[in-house]
């Protein structure tokens, strides 16, 4: 029960604290307010809690499908969030610009931390009337939460020790991860509440990396790894992707003609 | 990086929590493996006791009181198609296969791990069973009680780094809090008692910048005063000169007049500089003393009657001795400017009060006048060097260069004593406030 209490909470936890680490890296880069950050993670893990204690009563919504469609929602809030940074981080010098790179990130990271907090919650709760387990379970999670915290710390300060040049466009590629990895596990959730129809899994790479491994966690908190992504997965993850590199090109442009 | 302390934290406690988490699991995964071997052998271990103990190769009714719900065990006959013996909560029939050795079953919900052995000698099958659930969580109970301490560990390793890295950055922050505290006038080497390696150039190069920062300031002393010599005695040779000059010619001649205020103007321009050099708060040679502020405006306004005389001005102290830290030639030289600006801009048979006295803050000193006072819009800027009051046209007809007040912000600044001005009550005229600190308050 240890090990699967470890991965559960360590793909949550570790997902969460890659995508805060660059939200703190960046801040920092950017020479924001730290006030929004406390802002951010706290009102993330309230929000948490109440979905987690509310999940009943999201589940029954949508026919049973509610906590499915909850959460592909919130994948797809947090990928806008993470396009509008995009958008407007190379027009930091204006103020509404200025505005939106910080309420945009602290967006993703408030519905980021809402849902792996719950998820976390949940599943940690869930012992709560199991003796036997509940014990295994706790230390399962401490062990994956310092597991994924660990690394969003070291993550962090190798984010701000790289130069500003770099450390920005590492960033970016994070972000850019992320945003394809929220798209598809969006879709991964709508194939659940049966909005798209299942396929046959496009490759199947569970041999090479499983995705219940440690290294296999750690891709999938990096780079959204599935080890047998459907077809309308990869479009999401790919297609997403693009937008987000095409919409980042695009204001960097604009931005350079005003100059 | 916003904090040392809290990068080697972070950092520290991120790496042991990585390497100690990550071998827990594996330690973990091992121990379990260890115990699913021990639970093997013990399984073992009962069916060679069943074996010792039991010889039965006919069926027999078996009488145990009250078995343990999650082992079993079975004997069958050669063949293993009938049971001879078994536990009241075993199977009536062989589960799995009949060959020696271990086997995953599944039997009443659950899965249950059994050892089947051939009994060769009396040729027949010895069965025991237990459940796999069970075993998982005695085993993990036994292997979790030697990982709680690895993650209970970590708070109490936070807090020991915690004061750990604070130690090791002790002689930092005594370094940084004696530069910190260092008096504006005090470029003293910095003395720490142990200087760890890496502090050592930092603490060298400060030390050797302070001694060359206070050779240049011992300097540009002695600069000021050979220059305020230099340059007092030919403006003074000068006006004797003129004097001989309007005796012989005429007091009144327009000319000379001309040129005793210039040669005025230049004197107090070149004693005003050099006032505003010696009181500049960045001036790291100004020494402090006890200094009774009444006395002090007491004879400066004695040593002064005359000049409030000559235009027929009133003048008034009131107030009570009060002691303060300052330096005795800043002072005076912040008294003089006031009361000689009191004087030129107040008109003649005007009326100039001065006071001292304790206040809340500290010690005020207020000086009144009866002139025309400063707007509210250019109190600010007065405090400027050079900036005079509707430049050049005032109508007070007397020697000016811009510098009287900057003079008194320079003075006050290097007292940490704050400056208000404002509109007199009684005189309508200017009201200056200067209020010196409680700490500048001398307890001797």
């Amino acid at each position: 029960m240890l090990l699967n209490a470890v991965i559960i909470v360590l793909r949550e936890v570790l997902e969460a604290s890659l995508l805060a680490s660059t939200f703190l890296a960046i801040s920092q880069m950017l020479q924001r307010d730290r006030k929004w950050i406390f802002f951010a993670f706290s009102l993330g893990l309230v929000m948490g809690s109440i979905y987690a204690l509310s999940i009943s009563s999201v589940s029954m919504m949508f026919g049973g499908a509610g906590q499915e469609i909850l959460n592909a929602s919130m994948q797809t809030l947090i990928y806008l969030s993470l396009l509008v940074f995009a958008a407007a981080v190379p027009h930091q010098n204006k103020p509404l610009f200025r505005n939106l790179t910080i309420i945009s990130l602290v967006f993703a990271v408030v519905l980021s931390l809402s849902r792996e907090g719950s998820e976390v919650l949940l599943f940690i709760t869930g012992f709560i009337g199991v003796p036997t387990l509940f014990n295994s379970v706790l230390l399962g999670g401490a062990v994956g939460a310092g597991i994924g915290l660990s690394v969003g710390v070291f993550f962090y300060y190798l984010l701000i020790h790289l130069t500003p040049r770099f450390g920005v466009w590492l960033g970016y590629v994070i972000l850019l991860l992320i945003s394809g990895s929220m798209m598809s596990q969006a879709v991964e959730f709508m194939m659940q509440a049966d909005i798209f129809s299942s396929t046959a899994p496009v490759w199947d790479s569970s041999s090479l990396i499983s995705e219940r491994s440690i290294s296999g966690q750690l891709l999938y908190a990096l780079i959204g790894y599935e080890a047998t992504p459907t077809l309308s997965q990869v479009i999401a993850y790919i297609g997403s992707m693009t937008l987000f590199i095409v919409i980042a090109i695009t204001s960097s442009t604009l931005r350079e003609k005003h100059l | 990086m916003k904090s040392i302390r809290l990068y080697l934290l972070l950092a520290l406690l991120a790496t042991i929590t990585l390497v100690n988490f990550v071998s827990l699991l594996h330690g973990y995964q091992s121990s379990m493996q260890k115990a699913e071997s021990l639970f093997d052998s013990r399984l073992k271990s009962t069916a060679m006791l069943i074996k010792l103990a039991n010889s039965a190769k006919q069926n027999q009714q078996h009488s145990a009181e009250k078995e343990d719900p999650y082992t079993f065990f079975q004997i069958f006959n050669e063949s293993g198609n009938e049971l001879i013996i078994h536990s009241s909560n075993a199977p009536h029939i062989m589960l799995g296969e009949l060959s020696e050795g271990f086997h995953d079953v599944n039997f009443a919900s659950y899965r249950w791990r059994n050892y089947v052995h051939e009994d060769t000698k009396l040729q027949r099958w010895i069965v025991v069973a237990e459940r796999i659930d069970i075993r998982y969580i005695l085993a993990e109970d036994v292997v979790l009680e030697s990982l709680v301490p690895i993650v209970l560990a970590i708070p109490v390793s936070a807090l020991i780094i915690w004061f750990a890295v604070g130690l090791g950055l002790k002689p930092l922050t005594l370094f940084a809090t004696q530069l910190s505290h260092k008096r504006v006038d005090d470029l003293s080497p910095i003395t720490l008692e142990r200087v760890p390696s890496e502090l050592t150039t930092v603490v060298n190069s400060t030390n050797s910048l302070l001694l060359r920062l206070e050779e240049a300031f011992d300097r540009e002393q002695r600069f000021s005063a050979d220059a305020a010599h230099e340059l007092r005695t030919p403006v003074s040779v000068l006006k004797v000169h003129l004097h001989n000059l309007g005796t012989r010619l005429g007091r009144q001649d327009e000319d000379i007049v001309l040129l005793t205020e210039g040669v005025e103007r230049m004197g107090h321009l070149i004693e005003q500089i050099l006032a505003l050099y010696r009181t500049s708060p960045d001036q790291a040679a100004v020494k402090f003393e006890q200094v009774d502020v009444f006395k002090t405006v007491q004879s400066l306004i004695a040593f002064n009657y005359d000049t409030f005389d000559r235009k027929q001005q009133t003048i008034d102290l009131d107030g009570e001795s009060h002691v303060i830290e300052a330096n005795l030639f800043a002072l005076e030289t912040l008294v003089m400017n006031l009361i000689n600006n009191a004087n030129k801009y107040t008109p003649e048979q005007g009326e100039i009060h001065v006071e001292v006295k304790r206040h809340e803050l500290g010690v005020l000193l207020r000086v009144e006048d009866s002139g025309p006072g400063i707007p509210e819009a250019q109190r600010e800027r007065v405090f400027e060097r050079f900036y005079r009051l509707h430049g050049d046209r005032h109508d007070s007809g007397v020697v000016g260069c811009g510098l009287g007040l900057t003079i008194v912000k320079h003075i006050a600044d290097l007292h940490h004593a704050t400056i208000n001005l404002g509109t007199s009550a009684n005189g309508g005229g200017l009201r200056v406030d200067v209020i010196f600190p409680l700490r500048a308050i001398s307890h001797a």
